[in-house]
């Protein structure tokens, strides 16, 4: 029988760091029944949180890799992905946001929106994912879900409303006004299991009418019935509002405002509730695929089990038992033993196992279907793979993959760590398409490469714990590119005559700078003077010459390279003769072309209190930063800024001393940009010192 | 189009502002309209022509974000020239800088305290000030006096205001610049006021110091674009 999809929910929990989405998660597990009892994301029981399943997670209290789990509530299916907070990790919360449906954006009541939920609420925009808002932590001190609720208004650009209103705050927060039922909800028992609604506190009620009523106001505009009813006067069916709200959710055009704490189990209850109304439903949200059969040209999916599967791996985790892969499916059924095809490789995999994960333990199922998040066992693929029924050539659109910005090279102490090493990063890079890995040749390290120190860090440290690799490390490196800035010809012969067949091949052409994407290779000859089986070798010559510039031994992008003339000799030309040409062609072309080093340049945001503005832009301004704004908030103000990668080591002490620990920055990558002459001096300079002493 | 002929072209020559910064004078400008006639878009121009001639704007945008003030940059430049080149794009963002507050937190003291910030640590020393979303109900004449003194200690030589005008209200000055500025309009060397008639959009100049043309020219706004043209 077909799954009623209406009552599935594929949700995502994303956040800033320490704004305690682990532990909500873990709430939301426990009131769900999957778990039976609760322990704390930095427990003194030493279980720690359910979703943090990786040792790393559990010691740092951070949350890395983003861990799916199945829930149920009341009479829906909720599929829940935690996503980690910091920016490093970006590319597992962009994951998360490509397949989910909807989400809860976690907020903590003292800190409020910061730089990382700003960034987290783009990444949300740009996959278009409605969400709810849950404010956390009202019972700290400091605690203001108002001002956070003005936060995601201004700072988010938000149409943000609160749905209900805490009573009290802080060490006296009890529980919550819903501002629809209007009633006051508490949450008794030892681990607020147990719902008591009550008359909303009598000095509330003025506060919660006049806010009910702006929520009503507000919310009328996505439904005319609401509207209608309201002009009418008289009393309001709640339907109509969560209708309205609903509406309004789906159409991104407003946020509801929840209020809780997860930590004091009050809230989350009725934020499941929310969840279940106000999120969407597979069918409420159109995906597209490519189809590869027609110049990859988009179409929607179905959604209908009785269409041919697509289905997207994004995830993949190596966990006790083998690999697991992670899927979502789109349209059709898949029951275990199917042969499905992996469309990036078209080969054909046969599905032995299928999972239901809850954070590190496992259910097995049969089948899964539209709308559903489950793990298959032991399948070869990567991350992005899509894999589809025999018959159909479709891929899901690809996601956004940022390019690595800085790489540090690796040392394994001996052949044990050299062996355990490789299969580390074999997976990781498998699971994790903006971490890379390279062999220097010319040094002969390995070399890994990512999204920042902390992105480098966390690896190093799984190889060192997951695979008992131990690596020395080097120092991290900007990842430079060079690249031409002008047209430049060249006409180059290959000539080697030692006595037996000598190697000949002359090529000619121009290169030249390429607005857009890394090589294009041009073939423009004519009348065979090179003949068709050595334009590939060209090809080749020109791609080797990219790997490494030089100016500062950076990998070369941004060219075009053109051949439009050449020779070749009936017994001397080979492909090794053709490559060396196109290789020797580039040399000769390439400084002519005037090669310019470019860095990449990170937007960093600097928060903290006002009185410490003065000397963070000072910092970032001593750090060849470009200051593009400041944000006052009164006492507290951020600044944006434009800061070379490079120039941000070792920021985040500078910044602790400068502020008293009270400024906090976050930073991803932006752009490259040409590096100025000075520190293009110097690093050709250093280049060709160290070119010297090898 | 380059750079230069950006320049030459631009309407905004007619106020005859350019030249006065080097005579050491501090000029005060003001583009007033109704609620959503467009304002910012003007005083957007405004910078984005003195970046252009090579001095450094500080944009204070008060009650707005920094990416929504950037991206007005973005539109309006793009607009003027659809295939400026890189490097004076990257030339103009870093002789700009944004600075937002939200409503109720903007004071002449806290403007001053960060702009004494900027120029000491030596991060940004402003030649022109846009002032986008100034409270002129709320401060008088001495604030705008303040203003001006503070403009000579610090070497501002101009900063540009935006200021609401209101239907229902009929109060003007003697030369027609209407509340909240009428009675402070002597101290404003320009004042624009973006008047929509039927379907043009008419700027017109209602004081200017230094004009090259009498007062009472107009000057057009494209009203698909905003861009500023000569009538």
């Amino acid at each position: 029988m077909a799954k009623d999809l209406s009552k599935v929910r594929n949700i995502g929990i994303s956040a800033h760091i320490d704004s305690g989405k682990t532990t909500l998660t873990e709430r939301i597990l426990f009131y769900t029944d999957r778990i039976h009892a609760i322990h704390e994301v930095r427990g003194k029981d030493g279980v720690g949180a359910k979703m943090d399943s990786m040792e790393l997670e559990k010691e740092r209290g951070i949350t890395i890799q983003s861990a799916a789990t199945y829930a149920s509530w009341k009479d829906k299916d909720i599929n829940i992905i935690d996503t980690p907070g910091h920016v490093d990790f970006t590319i597992e919360v962009e994951r998360a946001l490509r397949v989910l449906d909807g989400a809860i954006l976690v907020l903590c009541s003292v800190g409020g929106v910061q730089s990382q939920s700003i960034t987290v609420s783009r990444q949300m925009a740009r996959y278009k994912v409605p969400r709810i808002a849950f404010v956390n932590k009202c019972d700290r001190t400091g605690a203001n879900p108002v001002r956070v609720t003005e936060q995601l208004r201004d700072k988010l650009e938000l149409n943000a409303h609160m749905m209900q209103l805490p009573i009290g705050l802080e060490g006296e927060f009890e529980g919550i006004v819903d501002l629809i039922t209007m009633k006051a909800i508490y949450f008794d028992g030892e681990n607020g299991e147990i719902l008591r609604e009550e008359e909303i506190p009598a000095d509330m009620s003025a506060e919660a009418g006049e806010k009910r009523e702006a929520l009503l106001e507000e919310i009328s505009m996505f439904s005319e019935e609401l509207m209608e009813s309201l002009l009418e006067g008289g009393d309001i069916d709640p339907q109509l509002i969560y209708d309205a709200v609903r509406q309004g959710t789906l159409a991104l055009e407003f946020t509801p405002v929840f209020v809780g704490s997860a930590y004091k189990n009050k809230g989350i209850q009725p934020l499941l509730d929310a969840v279940s109304s106000f999120l969407p439903c597979p069918t409420d949200v159109v995906n597209h695929a490519l189809d590869l059969d027609n110049d990859e040209k988009e179409f929607p999916v179905t959604n209908d089990p009785e269409d041919k599967l697509i289905m997207l791996a994004f995830k993949l985790e190596d966990g006790r038992y083998g690999q697991l892969t992670y899927v979502r499916t789109y349209q059709g059924m898949l029951n275990k033993g199917d042969t499905v095809f992996n469309s990036r490789t078209g080969k054909k995999v046969k599905i032995g196992r299928l999972v239901r994960m809850h954070a590190d333990e496992m259910e097995e199922i049969d089948s899964c279907g539209p709308g559903d998040i489950v793990a298959l066992f032991g399948v070869d693929c990567a991350s992005g793979d899509t894999f589809t029924a025999d018959g159909i050539s479709a891929s899901m659109s690809s996601m956004h993959i940022p390019d690595p910005v800085i790489s540090l090279a690796v040392i394994p102490v001996d052949n044990k760590a050299q062996n355990n090493m490789s299969k580390a990063l074999n997976r990781f890079t498998k699971e994790d398409p903006t971490f890379r890995t390279y062999v220097d040749h010319e040094t002969g390290e390995t070399i890994i490469s990512g999204m920042g120190e902390l992105h480098l860090d966390v690896y190093i440290e799984r190889m060192k714990r997951e695979y008992s690799a131990a690596v020395d490390v080097g120092a991290p490196q900007v990842a430079y590119r060079e690249t031409i800035t002008l047209h430049a010809p060249f006409d180059y012969t290959h000539k080697k005559q030692t006595g037996g067949s000598g190697q000949y091949g002359r090529v000619a052409g121009y290169l030249e700078p390429l607005d857009e994407g890394e090589y294009e290779f041009v073939d423009q000859i004519v009348g065979g003077v090179i003949p068709r089986e050595f334009i590939p070798s060209c090809d080749k010559g020109f791609q080797k010459s990219l790997a490494k510039g030089s100016l500062c031994g950076a990998a070369i992008t941004g060219v075009r390279a053109v051949i439009n003339d050449g020779n070749s000799h009936s017994v001397d030309s080979s492909d090794v003769a053709f490559q060396l040409a196109a290789q020797g062609a580039f040399r000769e072309a390439y400084l002519k072309a005037k090669p310019v080093i470019m860095e990449p340049i990170m937007k960093v945001a600097v928060e903290g209190p006002t009185e410490f503005q003065g000397a963070v832009m000072g910092s970032l301004n001593q750090r060849r930063g470009m200051i593009i704004g400041t944000l006052e908030e009164g006492n507290y103000t951020v600044v944006e800024a434009e800061v070379p990668l490079s120039e941000m080591f070792g920021y985040s002490t500078t910044l602790r001393s400068l502020t008293q620990g009270k400024a906090e920055f976050t930073m991803e990558f932006a752009t490259f940009k040409q590096v100025p002459k000075s520190v293009s001096e110097e690093l050709v300079k250093k280049y060709q010192e160290e070119r010297k002493n090898d | 189009m380059g750079k230069e002929e950006l320049i030459a072209s631009n309407p905004l020559r007619i106020l005859g502002l350019d030249n006065k910064a080097e005579e050491g004078r501090q000029s005060l400008g003001l583009v007033m309209a109704r609620a959503g006639l467009g304002k910012t878009a003007i005083l957007v121009q405004i910078a984005l022509d003195s970046m252009l001639r090579g001095n450094r704007v500080l944009h204070v945008a008060i009650g707005e974000t920094i990416d929504k003030t950037r991206d007005r940059y973005d539109d309006i430049l793009a607009k003027m020239d659809e295939d400026l080149s890189e490097e004076t794009e990257s030339d103009l963002s870093r002789r700009r800088m944004i600075m937002t507050f939200k409503e109720n937190v903007f004071s002449r003291a806290m403007l001053e305290e960060r702009l004494k910030d900027l120029i000491e640590q030596d991060v940004f020393k402003p030649d022109c000030l846009i002032i986008d979303g100034y409270d002129f109900d709320g401060n008088g004449r001495q604030a705008m006096e303040d203003l001006k003194q503070l403009m000579a200690e610090l070497g501002i030589s101009v900063i540009w205001f935006s200021a609401v005008s209101h239907r229902n209200d009929p109060r003007v000055s003697a030369d027609g610049v209407p509340a909240p500025c009428h009675t402070i309009d002597d101290l404003f060397e320009v004042v624009l006021l973006i008047n929509p008639q039927d379907s043009v959009m008419k700027l017109d100049i209602l004081r200017c110091a230094y004009c090259e043309v009498e007062p009472g020219t107009t000057l057009l706004l494209d009203p698909s674009t905003m861009l500023i043209k000569k009538s």
